[in-house]
Formats: C-alpha cells, structure tokens, sequence
C-alpha cells in the first residue's frame, strides 16, 4: 500500500469531513427544532458558493473575507424565509410529509433560479493563495529505491479546515454554552415544555432556520476553497451526504452529526484510495445502511431519542 | 367601631363556558372554573374525565372550540403557550418533560432565555431553586439519571426560575415515593404561602383533600361538582362517579 496515498487520503478525509459535519449539523439543527426535513439544505450550500463567486468575479472579494458577509446575508435570508414558508405547515394534518414536499419545491425552484441567473455550465472560483501547496511531511524512501514521498495539501483545503474548525468550536459553544443554544438544544427534546416556561417557540425556529441557513452559506463558500468550481445541479448530493450524516450520528443529536460528518468523509476518501472508484462509491451507503439496520438511532444517538 | 369586610381575594384564572371538541367526542364541555389567589383548587375526575385537556385548553397548548380563558383579567383564550407563560401561567405534565440530555442546571437556564440579569445571578437562583427541591447536590448530572419523582421536582423547580404567579400541576403525586411526595406537598405549601395559586389535577385523593381549599370533579367533560373538600366527599354525584350505583 503506498503510504503517501494513504496520508493524503486521510487529509482529504478530515478535509472533507469537516465540510459534511457542518452539513449534518445544521440539517440536524433543523430537523430537531422545526420537525421539518429540509431537502433544499443542498440548494443553500451551493446558493453560498455562487455567493462566494458573485463576491468574487463581481467585486473582486476573496472568498475568506466574504465568509462573515455571506453568513450574516444567508442567515437574515434564512430567518425571513422562516416566515413565508414554515408557519403555514402547522396547519397541516401532516406537518413532517408537507414540509418534505414544500423543501422539495423549494429544492426545485432554487435550483430554476440559480440554473437561470448561471446557466447550467460549471463555473471555476479562481481564488489564489500564497502558497499554492503547502508540503505536509516528506516520507523517505516511499517508493523505493532512494525515491522519497511527499504529502502535499493545497493551502485552501487547509485554510478550509483551520475556518471550519474555528466555526464547529463556535458553534458547539453556542448550542452548549449560551442561553439561545440551550434553549435551542431544549427545543429539539421537547418543544412544548419550551413553550410553556414562556419561549416563543416561533422566534426560536426561525432562529434556528436562520442558523441552518448561514451555516450552508458558510458552508458553501468553504466548499468554494475545497473544490474551486460551482454546478447549480450539485445541491442534490449535498443533501443527500447531509441526511447521511444525521442518520449515522443519530437524527436531533448536532454533535453527533459532527463527528459522524468527519467519519463519512474519512470512510469515503480512504475508499477513494483503497478502492476502484466505482465501488468506492458504495462504500458511504453501505455503512448507511449497516447503522439502519443495527442501530437505528445512528452511532452517537440513544434509542430513547427516537 | 366599625370592623371593614374582609376583602375577597382577586379571581387570577377565570374559566367560562369552555368547550374542547376532538371530531364527535366532547371532551370538555361547558366548563367554569375560577382559581382566587392564594389557593389551590384541586381538579379531580375518574380517566378520561377531560382533566388533562381541560388544563391543555387553559395554558394553549389546545385551542378551545368555545368559551373564554382569563388570566389576571386578560382574555388568554387564544393566546400561544408562551404568551400565557407571560401572563404567569407555569404547569407541569403527567408525564415530566425535562431537557434530558441537559444538566439540571441547564434544565432551570431555559426559561430565562430573554432574562438581562448576569449569568451568574441566573446560576445563583438556579441552585437556589434546586436546593428547594433538594436536587442540589445532582445539578451537574442529567435530567435522563433522576427518578421520575424527581423529574417531577426538576420540572416544579423549573417553573419558579420564570416565578409564575398560577401553577397548574399535572398529576404531581402519580408514581411517586412517599418521600418524594411529601416533599412536593411541601413545595406546594411553601408556594402557596408566598401567594401562589394553583390549580391541582390529581388522583391521589389523600394529597389532593389535604391541599385543596376547593375542589372541582370533572365527569365525561363536564363538571359535577365543586366546592370544599367535605362537600365534595359526601356530593352523591361525586361518590357515584367514583364507584357507581
């Protein structure tokens, strides 16, 4: 087995893994505080990287320093939406089946908007940073005969993690360490004893929806430095790596989310390399189904949850 | 010398004519109820009575098909859940509804979501409120580790973080043990003196008598009688209720 590969694989794992823990917990966020399935959460990661590529191309921002901009932007966008979209499902007979049909709509319609203002054509986020490449650690003699092995990252991949870092320890903070949090974290136990020592629910729920949103903005534009290019048509795969991760980490448990998210992108990278590329594909839904079938309430989840 | 009439003590929950409907069946029908400062008004009824609903229907978490909720004079009828908290309205459930993954301490932070005081008031009053119900020494572990009888003092500690001036408490006594229960009572006394009211839904008829200034019975929806406890002990209605012809 070649050991540079294997290294590299890690890195890309723990890169991307990141980038799906953030997925999952502000899917997890969602579905615990509002009961809703948000099957557009996909169209809002990749909404935030042509926001990272409109502040690009358009006023020459780079894609760090719009990262606070496109949070602020997505989480009022989020907060508003809340309640045009969501209030109404209340009245429902089925508010979860309504809510998976109405994010699906959204889903659609996101997707018609971005395809119309974009085009279908992938586009590149030509950012640049100084290095290009940062050499993670020279391995001697990796490939015989005197032929040393070098781990090489691209600066951005690294500066994605260092921010994706900083914002999983922020938000972990929030939700475990300030009132809003807690009351946020209160509300995916148990929404009507919130209500009833006087927390206005609605608040709180477009609160979190506004919160999911601006993480998947960030998210997006973080993505924008992982992999530099934009597909309108992407935001499908995105949901469905985000639905993954909350099963696997169990359904209304946010830090579950998070370290399920780095296993993902670590079991999907290794595959990567271990695998042919067709069957390392399966390797994410296998585990998927694994933890349905002998442990329904996901890896970090407790059955009493469910 | 003249002695001044004693003054009755304000109405701070007025129920009229309250109706909640689920499809064909009547769960509560035409209810009137009045809770005066200061008191604690026991609700008792056989299952299925409407007791719970009934308490459902006062603090919002159901909507009322007909007739009026008011709390300290201000038509609560269709108000949300909070917005009756606001009023001064806490309660409790059958079936306690702590924040399980959640320290006790936390548990107590959640109502004061909107409070300006400093953290550390807000700890100081949390364990001050524990320490009532002495859970004290458990504030670090999680809700999910107590008893059930305990989950039902962590949820009565609960309501005094946000001090609501009417407490309706939902089957406080159910599967709890004697000393546990002895210690709700206690809670309930205590609050009473400092001017709380409440409003006690109940099986267990011994607690209940012993703290009720007045009792109402609840029948199929509707209810049946009400009055002190010795009135409703010996109302023919109430014994039929109970135990039939």
């Amino acid at each position: 087995m070649n050991t540079v590969l294997l290294i590299n694989g890690l890195v890309g794992g723990i890169v991307f893994g990141a980038i799906y823990a953030l997925i999952g917990c502000s899917l997890n966020v969602l579905c615990g505080v509002l009961r809703i399935i948000n099957f557009a959460h996909g169209e809002f990661v990749i909404a935030g990287t042509f926001f990272a590529y409109v502040l690009l191309t358009a006023l020459g921002i780079h894609p760090l320093l719009g990262l606070p901009v496109c949070a602020v932007t997505f989480f009022i966008a989020g907060y508003a939406l809340y309640f045009v979209l969501i209030p109404r499902l209340a009245r429902s007979d089925e508010p979860e089946t309504s809510s998976f049909l109405l994010m699906f709509g959204v889903s659609l319609m996101l997707v018609a908007v971005m395809l119309w203002i974009f085009e279908a054509d992938i586009r590149p986020v030509n950012f640049s940073f100084d290095p290009i490449n940062v050499t993670l650690m020279t391995i001697p003699d990796a490939y015989g005969e005197g032929r040393h092995g070098r781990v090489v990252v691209p600066t951005a991949r690294i500066v994605a993690l260092a921010v994706n870092a900083v914002i999983i320890i922020g938000l972990t903070w929030f939700l475990y360490r300030t009132l809003p949090g807690k009351a946020m974290r209160a509300a995916i136990m148990n929404r009507d004893a919130v209500q009833v020592v006087g927390i206005n629910v609605q608040r709180l729920s477009a609160a979190a929806f506004g919160l999911a949103a601006a993480l998947a903005g960030v998210t997006g534009t973080l993505l924008a430095l992982v992999v530099p290019s934009v597909d309108p048509n992407g935001g499908a795969d995105i949901t469905l790596i985000g639905f993954i991760v909350i099963v696997l980490g169990g359904l209304g448990h946010p830090v579950g989310a998070l370290a399920a998210g780095i296993l993902f992108g670590l079991v999907e990278q290794l595959a990567t390399v271990l695998m042919p590329q067709a069957a390392a594909q399966m390797v994410g839904f296998m585990i998927l189904v694994a933890v349905i079938f002998f442990r329904p309430q996901g890896l970090f989840g407790r059955a009493a949850l469910r | 010398m003249s002695v001044a009439p004693a003054k009755a003590a304000p109405t701070v929950l007025g129920v009229r004519g309250l109706v909640k409907r689920f499809g064909g069946l009547v769960a509560v029908d035409r209810v009137d109820l009045d809770v005066t400062q200061g008191t604690v008004v026991g609700l008792i009824g056989i299952n299925g009575a409407g007791k719970t609903t009934l308490m459902n229907c006062i603090n919002g978490i159901y909507r009322a098909d007909a007739g009026s909720v008011h709390v300290h004079g201000t038509d609560a009828t269709h108000m949300t859940p909070h917005g009756i908290a606001h009023l001064g309205v806490g309660r409790t459930f059958q079936v306690p509804r702590s924040f399980n993954r959640m320290t006790l301490i936390d548990n107590l932070m959640v109502p004061v979501l909107d409070s300006s005081r400093s953290d550390d008031e807000l700890f100081e009053q949390a364990a001050a409120c524990l320490a009532q119900v002495d859970l004290y020494e458990l504030r670090h572990n999680h809700a999910e580790e107590l008893s059930g009888g305990q989950q039902k003092l962590l949820e009565l500690a609960r309501l005094m973080m946000f001090d609501p001036s009417i407490i309706l408490l939902d089957e406080p006594f159910a599967g709890v043990n004697p000393s546990l229960c002895r210690l709700m009572i206690a809670q309930v006394e205590r609050l009473r003196e400092a001017g709380k009211s409440f409003l006690l839904v109940s099986h267990d008829l011994t607690s209940i008598y012993r703290l009720s200034d007045r009792i109402y019975v609840l029948n199929q929806g509707e209810v049946i009688a009400q009055g002190g406890v010795d009135d409703v002990k010996s109302d023919p209605r109430v014994i039929e209720a109970y135990l039939g012809n």
